[in-house]
């Protein structure tokens, strides 16, 4: 079994029309970007929950629910940032996964709200960059 | 020669619940390869789809509500009609011992979230050596 990790260092070339993937990479960005304006709400959404969470872990009301709920989230915008080119969103929203899994530990440390408030805020930051 | 690869007509079913991601990967794969896109957005839809359309291959993501990644795989092994069509797992997960876990089941390769789209079509045509 091949086990592929994607890296951006990998030059993007375009078989198709025997060119550098820069010579028909416009037409793609633009229907990325379309495509990110109209995803744009639902992205947004997911990272109000994190927002949502990080506050809810910072006065202790940071329940089994809503631990799941931002852990999803988390999730599904490590797999879609970078798909829109925000490699570090992904980066953010992976740390933020981890923090949030049911089993790990960090849980329960007092300095998880501090960490979790920041990944959120700069999550937010890059999103609405692009946007 | 790389240019052959996008000249055969090749057909893709993309099974995944996350709008975003199936519409980027569709994109991807008709816009820079040119191939045929079917799309499904749940397991049990994929299941149908592949053994409606017969695609040359299954991009499948791991993680989704109801019947997941891995368990749409073993349906799609189970049936004749779609027994021998390589599937590709497709997946934010990047921990080692869930990449074991995937490999254990047999796929032809596990494609990692975030993907680039203009390269996308790449490391599918070279996992299953359509090259």
């Amino acid at each position: 079994m091949n086990l592929v990790p994607h890296s951006r260092r990998e030059p993007a070339a375009n078989p198709a029309s025997g060119q550098e993937a820069g010579g028909d990479s416009t037409g793609l960005a633009e229907a990325l970007n379309r495509m990110w304006e109209r995803f744009l709400p639902e992205i947004r959404e997911r990272a109000a929950l994190l927002e949502a969470a990080a506050n809810a872990q910072a006065i202790g009301r940071f329940s089994a629910e809503m631990r799941q709920q931002a852990n999803a989230a988390a999730h599904k915008l490590a797999g879609t940032l970078g798909t829109f080119n925000l490699a570090h969103g992904t980066e953010l929203a992976r740390e933020f996964e981890s923090l949030t899994a049911p089993a790990n530990p960090a849980s329960i440390d007092s300095k998880l709200a501090v960490r979790l408030r920041s990944l959120s805020a700069e999550i937010h930051t890059i999103i609405e960059s692009r946007s | 020669m790389v240019l052959e690869v996008f000249l055969v007509a090749r057909k893709v079913l993309i099974i995944d619940d996350e709008d975003d991601i199936r519409e980027v990967a569709a994109l991807s794969l008709e816009s820079v390869a040119g191939w045929e896109v079917v799309t499904a957005n749940s397991g049990s839809q994929g299941l149908a789809r592949a053994a409606e359309h017969q695609p040359d291959a299954i991009l499948l993501d791991v993680m989704m509500p109801g019947m997941d990644g891995p368990t749409t795989f073993r349906e799609l092994r189970k049936n004749p009609a779609t027994s021998k069509i390589p599937v590709l797992l497709l997946t934010a997960k990047v921990q080692s011992s869930d990449q074991r876990r995937f490999a254990d089941l047999g796929v032809e390769a596990v494609l990692f979230k975030p993907f680039d789209p203009m390269t996308l079509s790449t490391q599918i045509a070279s996992v299953l050596g359509w090259s």
